[in-house]
C-alpha cells in the first residue's frame, strides 16, 4: 500500500506521543496541547459523531411525516401513510412525527436531508446495505473496505492521543448476522491500527479504558514499571532497535498514556451530574451519545452510536411497527437533541458534525423501491386485522430522512423532499452515500481524491472518488 | 557543497564595489578574505566535480560546458588572489569581475545538470506535490543527450513515455474512457489528437498542446491530470524530451511497459561450492552477497535457532528440556536432525501451517455468506492435506478441480441480491486462483483493461469463464457489454481449454494445465510464499505481484526448479530452507516498516518478524496456561479425531475474536497473504487490560502459585518455558520485586504479563 496523503501520521503520532507523556508528567491538561496541530485551515469539523438507527428508520414515522390515518381494525394497508400525528418543529412549516418534539425544537442548530436514496442492491439485507452506508462500498468487494471512522482515523490521526481515533459504541457481535456486521466494522486494508476501538455497552465504557478489573493504579504503576525494566535488561536489546520493536514499545507507552491519563474520566459515566445523566439514561443509546458527548469534549476523532442492530430489533420492524416506533423515540429523542444541546453550550458544536441516519427506510407497502422491487420479505396482509399489522413493515430505499448538525452544517435548513403520496418517494434533491461521505470528508479537510493504492489499484475513499460534497447543505 | 562557498566570490566583488567608492582598510581585509575562501574552494570543487565525473561517468553537452568554465573560473579566481597578494588592485578588480561571470555561467549549467535543464522555469508551480518515485534508469540519457539515440533508446524512451501516460492519462483517455475524443494510448490516437485537434507536434514541445496542459499551474481549469495529481518533474522531462526528438515510435512489436516475470522454469547452474558453503541456497546468496558486498555473518546460537524452527515450522515454543538437550547435543548435523524432527511432527506441522493456508484460501470456521448458506468451508480437506503433505501439485488440483470438500476456495462468497459483475462467484474464483497460485492482479481487468499490466477485460472473462456453467456476458465497469470472450488460459501456452466441455471438465484441464512443470510461475509463486513466511520477507515482493523484481532471480528460480524436482514437497522446501547458513545468520532490523517492502531491499539475513496472532496465543498457553478451553474448538469443521491430535486448544481452531483480531488474524472474506508485524494501540490496550488475557492470567496465576513455592523457582521456570533460558541475576532480582519472596497470584500475573510483552517473547530473533 502506498501513502498518497500529504501528511505522515507516523511521525505525527510519534510526536504527539512524546508530547502527552511529557505534558502528562506535568499534570498538564492534553486536551488543548494539540489541538493547534490539527485545525486546517480549509476544515469545519474536526469530530464526526454518528447517530446509527440500524435497521431502517422509517421517514414516514420520524422526520419526514404524512398525513395521519389512525388504527382501525379491518382498515386497507394502502392508506396508512403515518401512523403518528405530525407536530410542528422549531422550523416554520416543518413538522415531524409525534414523539420527536426535543429534536424538533433544536433543528435551528442543524439541517434536515428528507431526500436519502439508499442504493437498490436487488435484495433487502440489512447488513449489506449498512455495509454500503459505513464504507461507500457495495459489498462484495475484492479487497476488505475501510469503514468511515478508520478512514477519518487514518487521515487525520486521534485528535488527543489519548482517546483513540474511532470509537465504536454500543454493537455487540454476538447477534445475528454478526459475521456481516464485522465486515464493515473494519479498517480493512488500512490496517487494524485505525480500526474501531469497541465498546458494546457505555455504562462498561471505562473498563475498556482502566486497568484490568480488580487492579488498583498502585499496581498498575508497578506493574508498567517492570515492563520497562525487563525491557531495558533483556539481553536482546544489543540487537538494536528496529521497528518492530519500537513500534511494540510504542503501542504500550500510548495504552499506558490512555489507561493513566485524566481523560480517560470521560469514559465513566458515573461522574457525570445526576441531572443530565437522567436526561441521557433512555438505555443504551442514550448513554451511549453520553459518552460521545463526553468523548467529544476530551478530543475524540470519529465517534459512532447505533441502537445496536440486531435482526427484528430495534428499528427493524417486520411487526407491531407502531407500537415499537414510540419505544424507539423514546430511546432516542431526549439524548440526541441534548447532545446538540450540549455540544452547543460548550460550543463544541462548530466543530463537531454530528449525522444521524439510517440504512433504508421502511414503508407498508413497498419492498425496495417503486420501480424496482425486490423479493417480499414481509408477511403485510393488505387489510390490518390486527393492530400488530400497524406500522412501516417492508424496507423502502427510495426516499430517507437523515439529520446532521454542526461541524459547518447549515442551520435550520432543510434538503430535498418526498411525495406526499405513496410511494412517498425522493422527488427533489436526491442525494447518495457517496455525497454523504464526501460532505463529511469535505468538512472535515480530508482531500476528495483520497486513495490509497492497494494491489497496485487505487481505493479511493468514495468509489472511483466520483463522490461530491453536496455544498448546499454547508454554510 | 563545496559549492556554496564560491558565491563568496560575489560578495567579495560587491565589497570591492563599494570600496571603489569609499575606501576603507576594514573593508579591504573582508575582500581579501572573501577572495581567499572563494578561490579556495573553487578549487576544492574542480578538484571533487572531476572527481565524481568520474565515479559517476557524466557526459553530455552541459556536463562539458560546466567542466571547461568552472576550470576556467577556478583559475581566474586564483589568479586575482595572486593579484591581490602584489597589491595590482586594479588587475584584482578586472579578474575579479571576469571571475564572477565565470561563477554565474559555470553555475547556470551546473544547476542544469543537478536539477535539470528547466530548472529555472519549473520553479514554484506544483512543486509541493508527493515526491517523485524511484524511477526505471532506463531513460536517465534524457537530460543530458544531445545526439542522435540508438534503436534501444528509442525503445526505452517510448516505454517510458507509455508508461507516464499509463498512470497518468489511461483512466481518462483510453479505450476504457476517452474524454474529449482523447486517446493516448497509441501511436495513431496521439498523433490524431482530440476535439481540440492534435496534441503533440514532434520536434516542437513548445507547441505541442500535451506539454502546455501539464504544465499549467495546479488549479487552472485547463490543467492536466484534472484530478488534482501533477506530473512530475521528470515526467515532464521525459514528454518534452520525447516530443523534442520527433515523438518516436518505434514499428513492429511494441514492448510492454510492464514487466512481466518469465512463465516457464529455469534451472540456473548452481555456483561451484566453497571452504564454507556447500547449500545450493548458500551459494546463491553467497553470489549475492559477493555483487552487493555483503559479508556473511555467524550462525545463530543454538537457544535462538530452537525457538526459530520450532515457531516456523510447527507455531510453538520449544520445551526448555529440548533446548538443553539440543544445546548439549554435540552431533554436527544437529540443526538437520531437529528440522527433520519438526517436520515429521505431521499435526503439529498442520495445525500451525493451517493458519497461513486458512489466510490465502479465505477460509474460516465461521461465516461468511450473508444468508445465502454461509461459507463454503474447507478445514477438513486442508488439515489432512498438510497432515499427510499433500504434495503442492495435487494440492493445487483439487482445490480448483474440487471435491466436495475442496470446493469452498472456488465457490466464493455469494451475496444476497445482486451484485458488481467484477465479484459474481466465477469471477472471484478467477481472481483468487490468479492471485494465491500465479501470484497475479486480476482485480483490476475484471472491469477494465488494467492500467497497471497488460491484462486485458476480455483476459479476465475469458478466465472467469472456465469456472462458469455459462458463459460470461462482458460487463464493462459493471455494464453489459453484449460481448461475450471465449474460455482461455491466462497463459495460452499452458493449453488450450475445451469451450464446449462441462465446467467440471474445463476445471479439470484448467487444473492439468496450471500444475505442469512448465508452468514455473506457479512454483515460483509458492516457494516465495514460502520463503517470505520462514524470512520475513519474499525473494518477490509483494508476494501477490509475481512480476516484481527480485532480489535474486537465481535463487528463486533454483528453488522452484528443486521444488518440482523433489516432487512439489512443501516439507522438503521447508527444510531447504530452514537448514540452509542464509536462515541461521543473525535476523536483521529495518528502521520503517516500508523498507521491508522498498524496491531497493538488500537482503543480509531474515527480516525480524513479530509473532502471529495464533503463534503469540500458542505461546501463552504452551508457556503459562492454555488461554482457550477445549469447547472454544470448532471441532464440527475438523476431522472426527482432531480431538486426540491437538495438544491443546490451538489458536488456529477457535473463531476468531476480538483478541486474535487485534493481534492480526483477518477477517477472511478476502483472500489474504501477509499479515503486518507492526503493533499498535488498540492492540497494546487489548493486551493491557482485555478480558482474554487479563482471565488466563487470572488463572493461570492460581495453578503456578501453587506449583512454586518460591519465587525464584518460579522466575526460574517462567524465563525456561516462555524465552527459552535462564533468567539474568537482574531480573530475578526485578521480578522478585513484584513477586516477593513467596510469589503471590497478583505478582505472578503481572510478572507473566510483562514478560509477554517484551520484545525478546514476542520477536522472532
Amino acid at each position: 500500500m502506498t501513502m498518497q496523503s500529504k501528511w505522515n501520521r507516523r511521525e505525527f503520532l510519534q510526536h504527539a506521543s512524546a508530547a502527552t507523556l511529557a505534558a502528562l508528567a506535568a499534570g498538564a491538561p492534553v486536551s488543548n496541547l494539540l489541538s493547534s496541530c490539527k485545525s486546517k485551515s480549509n476544515s469545519s469539523a474536526d469530530t464526526v459523531i454518528l447517530l446509527w438507527m440500524a435497521g431502517g428508520m422509517a421517514h414516514t414515522e420520524t422526520f419526514d411525516p404524512k398525513l395521519y390515518t389512525p388504527f382501525e381494525k379491518d382498515m386497507e394497508g394502502n392508506r396508512v401513510l403515518s401512523t403518528f400525528k405530525s407536530l410542528p418543529t422549531k422550523l416554520d412549516g416543518i413538522h415531524f412525527s409525534e414523539g420527536l418534539q426535543s429534536i424538533g425544537n433544536v433543528m435551528d442548530k442543524g439541517t434536515l436531508i428528507r431526500s436519502y436514496v439508499a442504493a437498490d442492491m436487488g435484495h433487502i439485507l440489512h447488513s449489506r446495505h449498512q455495509y454500503h452506508w459505513h464504507t461507500c462500498y457495495e459489498p462484495p468487494q475484492t479487497v476488505a473496505a475501510p469503514h468511515i471512522g478508520s478512514w477519518i482515523a487514518k487521515e487525520l490521526g486521534p485528535k488527543n492521543p489519548v482517546i483513540p481515533a474511532f470509537v465504536d459504541i454500543g454493537q455487540r457481535f454476538t447477534v445475528g448476522e454478526a459475521e456481516e456486521l464485522k465486515a464493515f466494522h473494519t479498517a480493512g486494508f488500512l490496517g487494524n491500527e485505525f480500526g474501531p476501538f469497541f465498546i458494546p455497552d457505555p455504562s462498561q465504557g471505562l473498563e475498556s479504558v482502566r486497568p484490568p478489573v480488580g487492579m488498583d493504579a498502585k499496581r498498575f504503576e508497578r506493574r508498567n514499571q517492570l515492563y520497562n525494566e525487563l525491557i531495558n535488561n533483556s539481553p536482546v536489546g544489543e540487537f538494536g532497535s528496529d521497528y518492530q520493536r519500537e513500534s511494540l514499545k510504542r503501542s504500550m507507552e500510548q495504552a499506558y498514556a490512555l489507561l493513566n491519563s485524566p481523560e480517560s474520566k470521560a469514559f465513566d459515566l458515573s461522574t457525570e451530574p445526576k441531572k443530565s445523566y437522567d436526561i441521557y439514561n433512555t438505555g443504551k443509546f442514550g448513554l451511549g451519545c453520553l459518552l460521545a458527548r463526553r468523548l467529544t469534549e476530551q478530543g475524540a476523532r470519529f465517534i459512532s452510536v447505533t441502537t445496536e442492530y440486531e435482526p427484528f430489533k430495534g428499528w427493524d420492524t417486520h411487526e407491531n411497527g407502531h407500537t415499537r416506533l414510540e419505544e424507539m423515540k423514546k430511546q432516542i429523542d431526549g439524548p440526541v437533541a441534548q447532545l446538540i444541546k450540549d455540544l452547543d453550550e460548550k460550543g463544541l458544536l462548530d466543530r463537531t458534525m454530528v449525522v444521524l441516519a439510517s440504512e433504508f427506510s421502511r414503508d407498508m407497502m413497498v419492498e425496495g423501491r417503486p420501480d424496482a422491487k425486490v423479493l417480499e420479505q414481509v408477511a403485510q396482509p393488505d387489510i390490518l386485522s390486527d393492530l400488530k399489522f400497524y406500522g412501516m413493515h417492508r424496507h423502502f430505499t427510495d426516499g430517507c430522512s437523515m439529520l446532521m448538525f454542526g461541524g459547518g452544517i447549515k442551520k435550520g435548513f432543510v434538503y430535498g423532499k418526498t411525495a406526499d403520496e405513496r410511494p412517498c418517494k425522493t422527488i427533489e434533491n436526491p442525494i447518495k452515500i457517496d455525497g454523504v461521505h464526501q460532505t463529511i470528508y469535505h468538512a472535515l479537510g480530508i482531500a476528495e481524491d483520497t486513495q490509497y493504492e492497494v494491489e497496485k489499484r487505487p481505493f479511493y475513499t468514495t468509489p472511483d472518488g466520483k463522490g461530491k460534497a453536496v455544498m448546499e447543505l454547508l454554510s | 557543497m563545496v559549492h556554496f562557498p564560491i558565491g563568496l566570490l560575489l560578495v567579495a566583488l560587491l565589497l570591492e564595489l563599494m570600496d571603489w567608492r569609499r575606501k576603507s582598510a576594514a573593508l579591504r581585509d573582508a575582500t581579501a578574505i572573501v577572495t581567499w575562501v572563494g578561490a579556495g574552494s573553487a578549487l576544492l570543487a574542480v578538484v571533487f566535480g572531476l572527481l565524481l565525473a568520474d565515479s559517476e561517468d557524466a557526459s553530455g553537452t552541459s556536463f562539458e560546458i560546466h567542466k571547461w568554465s568552472g576550470i576556467a573560473t577556478m583559475t581566474l579566481a586564483v589568479a586575482a588572489t595572486f593579484a591581490l597578494r602584489s597589491r595590482n588592485r586594479s588587475l584584482f578588480r578586472s579578474l575579479l569581475f571576469v571571475t564572477v561571470f565565470g561563477v554565474s555561467f559555470a553555475g547556470h549549467y551546473g544547476a542544469m545538470l543537478t536539477h535539470g535543464d528547466d530548472y529555472l522555469s519549473s520553479v514554484l508551480p506544483s512543486s509541493s506535490e508527493p515526491k517523485e518515485p524511484a524511477g526505471t534508469d532506463e531513460a536517465d540519457f534524457v537530460l543530458t543527450n544531445t545526439g542522435a539515440l540508438s534503436p534501444e533508446q528509442v525503445q526505452n524512451l517510448n516505454v517510458e513515455v507509455r508508461t507516464i501516460l499509463a498512470h497518468n492519462c489511461y483512466s481518462c483517455h483510453s479505450e476504457t474512457k476517452t474524454k474529449g475524443d482523447l486517446r493516448l494510448d497509441s501511436k495513431e490516437a496521439i498523433m490524431k489528437g482530440g476535439e481540440g485537434g492534435p496534441v503533440v507536434v514532434p520536434n516542437h514541445p513548445d507547441k505541442s498542446e500535451i506539454i502546455r496542459r501539464i504544465t499549467l499551474p495546479k488549479g487552472d481549469k485547463e490543467a492536466m491530470p484534472t484530478k488534482g495529481k501533477r506530473l512530475t518533474e521528470r515526467e515532464v522531462n521525459v514528454l518534452k524530451f520525447w516530443i523534442e526528438k520527433g515523438a518516436l515510435w518505434p514499428d513492429g512489436q511494441q514492448k510492454s511497459i510492464y514487466r512481466v516475470a518469465a512463465l516457464e522454469p529455469r534451472t540456473p547452474a548452481v555456483p561451484a561450492a566453497t571452504a564454507e558453503l556447500n547449500k545450493p541456497v548458500d551459494l546463491f546468496v553467497n553470489a549475492y552477497f559477493k555483487k552487493n558486498n555483503v559479508t556473511w555473518k555467524s550462525a545463530v546460537d543454538d537457544r535462538l535457532y530452537i525457538r526459530r524452527v520450532y515457531l516456523d515450522i510447527i507455531g510453538l515454543l520449544p520445551p526448555p528440556e529440548k533446548v538443553d538437550a539440543f544445546v548439549a547435543d554435540t552431533r554436527p548435523d544437529k540443526r538437520e536432525v531437529l528440522a527433520r524432527e519438526l517436520l515429521n511432527r505431521n499435526d503439529d506441522y498442520a495445525q500451525h501451517w493451517m493458519s497461513f493456508w486458512n489466510d490465502a484460501l479465505r477460509n474460516d470456521y465461521t461465516g461468511t455468506g450473508y444468508i445465502t448458506g454461509g461459507r463454503f468451508d474447507i478445514t477438513k480437506w486442508l488439515y489432512s492435506s498438510l497432515q499427510s503433505n499433500k504434495p503442492y501439485n495435487w494440492f493445487v488440483k483439487e482445490l480448483i478441480s474440487p471435491n466436495k470438500e475442496s470446493e469452498g476456495f472456488i465457490k466464493g462468497i455469494k451475496w444476497r441480491g445482486t451484485i458488481n459483475s467484477s465479484q459474481r462467484t466465477e469471477m472471484q474464483a478467477a481472481q483468487n486462483v490468479s492471485q494465491v497460485f500465479l501470484g497475479l492482479n486480476l482485480k483490476c481487468a475484471s472491469c477494465h483493461d488494467s492500467f497497471v499490466s497488460d491484462w486485458k477485460l476480455a483476459d479476465a472473462y475469458a478466465f472467469a469463464n472456465i469456472f462458469a456453467d455459462t458463459l460470461l456476458e462482458i460487463n464493462h465497469c459493471d455494464k453489459p457489454t453484449g460481448k461475450i470472450a471465449g474460455t482461455k488460459m491466462l497463459f495460452p501456452e499452458l493449453g488450450e481449454i475445451s469451450v464446449d466441455a462441462p465446467t467440471e471438465k474445463r476445471l479439470r484441464q484448467l487444473a492439468d494445465y496450471l500444475v505442469q512443470p512448465k508452468d514455473g510461475r506457479l512454483y515460483r509463486t509458492v516457494v516465495n510464499r514460502v520463503w517470505a513466511q520462514l524470512m520475513g520477507r519474499g525473494i518477490v515482493e509483494p508476494v501477490d505481484v509475481m512480476d516484481n523484481v527480485p532480489w535474486s532471480e537465481d535463487l528463486l528460480d533454483w528453488l522452484a526448479s528443486d521444488f518440482v524436482a523433489n516432487g512439489y514437497d512443501m516439507k522438503k522446501l521447508i527444510y531447504t530452507i530452514v537448514t540452509s547458513k542464509t536462515y541461521q545468520l543473525p535476523s536483521t532490523s529495518v528502521k520503517e516498516a516500508g523498507d521491508i517492502m522498498a524496491n531497493d531491499f538488500k537482503f543480509t539475513g531474515m527480516v525480524r518478524r513479530r509473532l502471529s496472532a495464533e503463534q503469540f496465543s500458542d505461546a501463552i498457553s504452551i508457556a503459562f496456561k492454555p488461554m482457550y478451553s477445549d469447547s472454544a474448538i470448532m471441532y464440527k469443521r475438523l476431522p472426527e479425531d482432531i480431538r486426540q491430535r491437538l495438544p491443546f486448544a490451538r489458536a488456529a481452531f477457535v473463531k476468531n475474536d476480538p483478541f486474535l483480531t487485534s493481534l492480526g488474524r483477518p477477517n477472511r472474506e478476502t483472500v489474504s497473504t501477509s499479515r503486518t508485524s507492526q503493533a499498535n494501540l488498540l492492540q497494546a490496550l487489548e493486551l493491557t487490560n482485555g478480558n482474554k488475557f487479563t482471565e488466563t492470567l487470572k488463572s493461570g496465576s492460581k495453578e503456578w502459585k501453587a506449583k512454586y513455592q518460591t519465587s525464584d523457582s518460579l522466575v526460574t521456570a517462567l524465563y525456561r518455558k516462555a524465552l527459552g533460558r535462564t533468567p539474568l541475576p537482574k531480573e530475578i532480582a526485578a521480578a522478585k520485586k513484584i513477586l516477593g519472596p513467596a510469589p503471590s497470584e497478583e505478582g505472578i500475573q503481572d510478572l507473566v504479563w510483562a514478560i509477554a510483552l517484551v520484545p525478546e517473547f514476542q520477536l522472532i530473533y
